[in-house]
């Protein structure tokens, strides 16, 4: 069965009932997906509650799948949508949202940390994709959303327009706006150091 | 930042679709203006900061392979029972249909050839002869070698047995012709000695036959002289 490489080929087989292409599918995309959730949600827990929900998402929905759209450009609409709503969950729920708000001092609070009991986790991660995590905790989810779209996905604001619903003037606005706060962060952050 | 224009310039600097009129003004604009070229720098200093990003791995996971299973009871099993299920007649019917049909799988140089019955034989006599012509011409050619090579050693040594007979030939002439002269030599050193001996016999016999003419000569005058003596 290895002869099957494409996403539809793969699609079509994981629909017939093979966990394997279904396996080989989430082999392709979980990397990016899990790294998408780390960036987005800044720690590896959620990136992985995160990624799950994704790959239920793409499971539950993988016969709606038409092949109008690229295959990738569908799974991170879905991505999409899962991070939003998820961190609108931890907002209703625990107060808590993936952003990183000021605190009474006015200071960030320091983005949640993978534990030392999740060596693997812990492991994995480099010094400077923790301080990049932590430098895009301190965006709005909106703003963070633009910076993966423009920066990681690479693409266009008009494409990140029709995927937020917002007008192209306002992705630009929003690009730069979020650009100029990493910077005073990037600034604050040597100043500290 | 206290340049009025620096927000608008910039974010219009990242657009996808930037017009060159709109960047030859930025740009025009940039050199003129410190703040929007050091804000711009530090802003691309950050893209970059963001760029270094090196994907994470991702912690293992069952990739939804049980909810998969949950989600299709059956349909793998199902296949893997309905395969062990079918395995033992499917084979017993593969022997089954080998015995009838009397198959037999020969290996040649080409690979491996099946072959059913005599059903074949057509097959076989014709893979035969054609084995043979392959073999015929294969002799004819490792023949044709043979023959040329055998010629070229054969020209070779005849050319050297024309070289050895003619050194024999000249080394016998040259002997013989020395031997020749040899006996020519002596041949007419002993026909000169013979005619030497002839010539003085010859001689002798001259001197002897003058002397007789002389006696002769000298009875004879005696005789004249002397007839009317007799008389």
């Amino acid at each position: 069965m290895s002869f099957i490489d494409d996403d539809e080929a793969l699609i079509a087989t994981a629909l017939n009932g093979s966990s394997y292409a279904w396996e080989k599918l989430v082999k392709r995309y979980e990397g990016r997906i899990y790294n998408y959730g780390l960036r987005l949600t800044g720690n590896a827990t959620d990136a992985m509650d995160l990624m799950q929900e994704v790959f239920l998402g793409v499971y539950r929905n993988l016969h709606r799948f038409r092949g109008d759209a690229k295959f990738s450009s569908w799974i991170f609409r879905i991505a999409h949508n899962k991070a939003i709503d998820m961190n609108r969950r931890r907002a209703l729920i625990q107060g808590r949202t993936f952003s990183i708000e000021d605190d009474e001092n006015g200071e960030y609070l320091v983005p949640e940390q993978t534990t030392d009991n999740e060596p693997d986790t812990q492991l994995s991660k480099g010094q400077q994709n923790e301080e990049i995590q932590c430098m895009l905790q301190k965006l709005p989810m909106e703003q963070r959303l633009i910076v993966e779209l423009k920066i990681y996905q690479s693409q266009t604001f008009e494409e990140i327009s029709k995927m937020q619903e917002i007008s192209e003037n306002t992705a630009k606005t929003r690009f730069y706006a979020a650009l100029k706060k990493l910077k005073v962060v990037m600034e604050e952050s040597h100043v500290l150091s | 930042m206290s340049c009025p224009r620096t927000q608008h310039l910039l974010t219009e600097y990242f657009s996808d679709d930037l017009s060159k009129v709109t960047q030859t003004e930025i740009e025009k604009h940039l050199l003129t203006c410190d703040d929007c070229t050091a804000e711009l720098e530090s802003i691309q200093n950050t893209q970059s900061r963001l760029r270094q990003w090196q994907d994470d791995r991702v912690p293992h996971w069952d990739r939804g392979k049980t909810l998969f299973r949950q989600e299709h009871p059956g349909n793998e099993q199902q296949r893997r029972n309905w395969f062990w299920q079918w395995l033992p007649s499917a084979a017993s019917f593969a022997m089954l249909c080998m015995l009838i049909f009397n198959t037999s799988i020969s290996r040649s140089e080409s690979g491996f050839t099946v072959s059913f019955g005599t059903a074949d034989d057509a097959f076989d006599k014709n893979h035969l002869e054609l084995r043979l012509a392959q073999f015929g011409e294969l002799q004819q050619l490792e023949q044709n070698q043979m023959l040329q090579d055998f010629l070229a050693r054969m020209d070779e040594r005849q050319d050297g047995n024309n070289l050895r007979l003619m050194q024999a030939v000249f080394d016998q002439t040259k002997q013989t012709t020395a031997e020749s002269f040899d006996q020519m030599y002596s041949y007419f050193e002993q026909r000169r000695q013979l005619d030497l001996e002839n010539v003085q016999v010859s001689y002798q016999q001259l001197v002897d036959s003058d002397f007789e003419t002389l006696m002769s000569m000298q009875q004879l005058a005696n005789y004249v002289r002397y007839p009317g003596d007799a008389r």
